[in-house]
């Protein structure tokens, strides 16, 4: 039966040439957004690895002021924030703070280089941070007082930059080598993805800011905890106050949620446009193919009549018209899987082969379901045939 | 002819209700994409207040130090354009001012984050803003470093409450107070380049004119005599950007300071394609953004195609009758494409109307500060252009084979050409 309907399709290729042209292209689409869909939802779905929601940025900029007082007067204001009732933690870190926009990638290796992990996220950053971020670490410790002596400066890895590093064994007191210059391991976190949700998760590595450092360079910004509750009221309080302290500074103070709202908002914006479009193309498919198909039957009645006559059953009749659809699809689904299968052979976009799979999957699975809608009034109208008024048209 | 093609065209889209519905709703929707991208387009780049003079305009936005290996790329620093890009004589004005930046002002406990942007007096002269009331600050108020500002008409609403009469009144930003000495209408946040909430002087900011560093957060936008001088003005401007020394003492590795002065269009795609060389990329733009949009109308082109085949196949036996009477096959394929324009037609009016409704939308959505989307001129012809393009793209293959019957077997109602 099925072998009879690819016979019966491909026989009117000629005619059919363009239905399965419009069902690759509608495959190609599906595909394309299905891809884009499960890229997002896996990276949404990981765990961002700290926590946000008291959380804020703090932004000083001496302008032209000279370079010799400046990181004096950020310890002032540090003094005076932490002073504040309603904050519970202030730290020091470098400007890539989460969901800031500003992003770092530097190679971290082993200290042979046999082993190189590409754009690692590198995070320079005080103590007090972990208090600020809430990170949970897995093994080891977090940067404290015991690092003020110590020979190599001390980092703390992402699990993932750990494991590929050094496979199979502890990473704890190995060291690693970033930007030609060396780091002691001594703790280890789940996760630390700050450049957002519905980015790709990568490596990260904490770098402990020494204490002694006599420049701001290194870790600019400030991120701060503080008590739930606190709002517009303690901004203001806490811009004045830094004003005053810091003359002739710019400050500005923004909360990592709104960040976070903020970046969504810019990367959903054409995602969801893309989406409506696609979604459009789509139903576009659908309806083309519905009318096409109605047409069809109307134009076959007496062959479907002869059908009927020599006792093929209702159910019969609609399964041929139903089959015949999705045969047509097969043809333009294999045309298009042709052409997808080339995103995960060639690498284009570094995005795992897993992603272009599922979407695949989803898109052929959306395919066969929009011609299976697509096919059942049209197939229903065909089963209606009654032979003896189809006959006697003809 | 004409007159009865058209009521022919109109008896046919009447006959069969449903399938005119589907013809339509394809063509209207994809019209109306199409339209509402151009008119996104068109209002970031084309000549809209307050860059009125797009023809005459030119903006210098991105620097790259370049090395052979390396290369850093920022904005330029005030100092840079003071001393190598002030003094050009070509242009007519040369204007320089920072990247919009935000400050924070309160009112009462209230957080008003504002976008602020430095300048000087020249952004007022090279550029066209409306204003409500008051006026732009003078060259002697930038030289005095004087203390005022020109706020667009929501800011003031926001902050005064109201968005006349405030002339003198005070702002302060960043615990920083200005006298309010102009209102301007409020400028889109496409405008990247010109737009803010408040203009203030630039020797107010923190920029540093002695400070050797090339790489800072400005810009210079330069105004050509008449339109027919931009090249010349480009030619100076590249002459001076290369006599500028080598800043060989931050970035040894520094081979070349790239930096060009390019129309309002050039400026944006250079920026959207990273091209650090001297050709901005708009044809290649162009290219991508005709490929996509080619790609983009295929895919409705050919459901239209494979309907109005099968429509066409239900006036067989009309078309007998018409070749039996002596029709060429000329007047046949003439006939369906006028039916087919006649229809796409319908569905541009349709699509025009859609996309007025959509820019609407997002004008009150308030997804990008302060737009006024809204269909003109040329966003008009776009969208008969594209019509005409989508008529004769969709009408043609099926015109085509159906003036391939022959007469005898279209009279029995056979519908496949021979």
């Amino acid at each position: 039966m099925i072998r009879h309907l690819f016979t019966l399709i491909w026989n009117r290729r000629r005619a059919n040439f363009l239905l399965i042209t419009e069902v690759f292209l509608a495959f190609v689409v599906l595909f394309v957004v299905g891809s884009m869909l499960v890229y997002n939802q896996q990276n949404y779905r990981t765990p961002l690895g700290f926590g946000y929601e008291q959380v804020w940025r703090l932004d000083l900029d001496p302008g032209s002021l000279p370079e010799a007082g400046r990181l004096a007067t950020v310890r002032q204001v540090m003094t005076q924030l932490r002073a504040l009732p309603e904050v519970v933690a202030v730290s020091r870190t470098s400007f890539n703070t989460p969901f800031s926009g500003s992003s770092n990638g530097s190679p971290v290796s082993t200290q042979d280089e046999k082993i190189v992990v590409e754009h690692a996220s590198g995070h320079s950053v005080e103590d007090p941070l972990r208090e600020v971020l809430e990170l949970p670490l897995v093994a080891g410790r977090w940067f404290d007082k015991r690092d003020d002596g110590a020979a190599l400066r001390p980092a703390v890895l992402s699990r993932a930059l750990a494991e590929q590093l050094f496979p199979g064994q502890s990473p704890l007191g190995q060291v690693v080598d970033r930007n030609d210059e060396i780091f002691r391991i001594v703790g280890l976190v789940e996760q630390f993805r700050a450049d957002g949700d519905l980015e790709e998760p990568r490596p990260a590595i904490f770098l402990r800011v020494n204490p002694q450092d006599t420049t701001l360079n290194e870790a600019s910004t400030l991120l701060l905890r503080v008590r739930p509750g606190a709002g517009a009221e303690l901004e203001r309080r806490m811009s004045t106050g830094i004003l005053a302290t810091a003359k002739g500074w710019n400050v500005s103070i923004t909360t990592l949620p709104e960040q976070r709202a903020a970046q969504l908002k810019r990367t959903l914006t054409p995602l969801v446009a893309l989406g409506l479009v696609c979604g459009f193309l789509i139903l576009n498919v659908a309806l083309g193919l519905f009318g096409v198909l109605w047409q069809t039957i109307n134009q076959r009645r007496a062959e479907l009549g002869v059908r009927r006559a020599l006792g093929a059953t209702a159910g019969a009749i609609s399964g041929q018209v139903l089959g015949e659809l999705l045969v047509l699809t097969t043809f333009g689904l294999v045309l298009g899987l042709l052409v997808a299968a080339q995103f995960p052979l060639l690498g284009v976009f570094s995005i795992k082969a897993s992603v272009y799979f599922t979407a695949m999957l989803l898109a052929a699975a959306g395919l066969y379901l929009l011609a299976a809608i697509c096919a059942l009034y049209p197939s229903q109208l065909a089963a209606r045939i009654q032979p003896a008024v189809a006959l006697r048209e003809e | 002819m004409l007159f009865s093609y058209l009521k022919i065209a109109w008896k046919v889209l009447l006959r069969r209700k449903f399938f005119t519905a589907i013809s339509l709703f394809g063509i209207s929707f994809t019209l109306m994409i199409l339209l509402v991208v151009y008119a996104l387009f068109d209002f970031a780049v084309g000549p809209q207040m307050p860059e009125k003079r797009t023809d005459r305009l030119l903006f210098a936005h991105s620097m790259y130090i370049w090395g052979p290996k390396t290369e850093n790329q920022s904005s330029a620093s005030y100092s840079f354009l003071e001393h190598h890009i002030r003094p050009l004589r070509t242009p007519e004005k040369v204007s320089i001012s920072t990247s919009t930046g935000t400050a924070v002002a309160y009112v009462g406990n209230q957080k008003l984050k504002l976008d602020q942007k430095y300048t000087d007096a020249e952004f007022w002269q090279v550029l066209d803003f409306d204003f409500v009331e008051g006026r732009p600050y003078s060259a002697s108020e930038v030289r005095d470093a004087a203390h005022v500002a020109v706020l667009n008409e929501t800011t003031a609403r926001r902050y005064f409450g109201a968005d006349r009469g405030i002339l003198g009144r005070t702002l302060v930003t960043d615990e920083i107070r200005y006298q309010v000495v102009g209102v301007v209408r409020d400028v889109p946040a496409t405008r990247d380049l010109t737009y803010a909430d408040v203009w203030l002087p630039i020797t107010t900011s923190t920029q540093d004119i002695h400070n050797a560093e090339y790489m800072g957060s400005c810009m210079a936008i330069l105004l050509a005599r008449t339109p027919q001088d931009v090249p010349a003005v480009q030619q100076e401007f590249a002459q001076a950007v290369a006599r500028a020394p080598l800043p060989t003492d931050v970035y040894k590795w520094c081979t070349e300071v790239r930096l060009y002065a390019g129309s309002l269009l050039a400026t944006h795609v250079r920026d959207f394609m990273g091209k650090d060389g001297p050709d901005p990329g708009v044809a290649r733009f162009a290219q991508l953004g005709t490929g996509l949009g080619l790609l983009f109308m295929l895919l409705p082109a050919l459901s239209l195609i494979n309907i109005n085949s099968s429509r066409i196949r239900e006036r067989s036996s009309e078309i007998g009758v018409r070749k039996a009477f002596g029709a060429t096959s000329g007047a046949l394929v003439r006939q369906f494409l006028i039916e087919n324009l006649f229809l796409t037609l319908l569905g541009g009016l349709l699509g025009l109307a859609l996309a007025a409704g959509v820019l609407h939308l997002l004008n009150t959505s308030g997804l990008i500060a302060y737009t006024e989307f809204g269909l003109n001129g040329r966003v008009f012809l776009g969208a008969v252009l594209a019509i005409l393009f989508f008529g004769i793209l969709s009408g043609v293959y099926p015109a085509y084979k159906m003036s391939k019957l022959q007469a005898i077997k279209a009279l029995k109602g056979e519908s496949t050409a021979a």
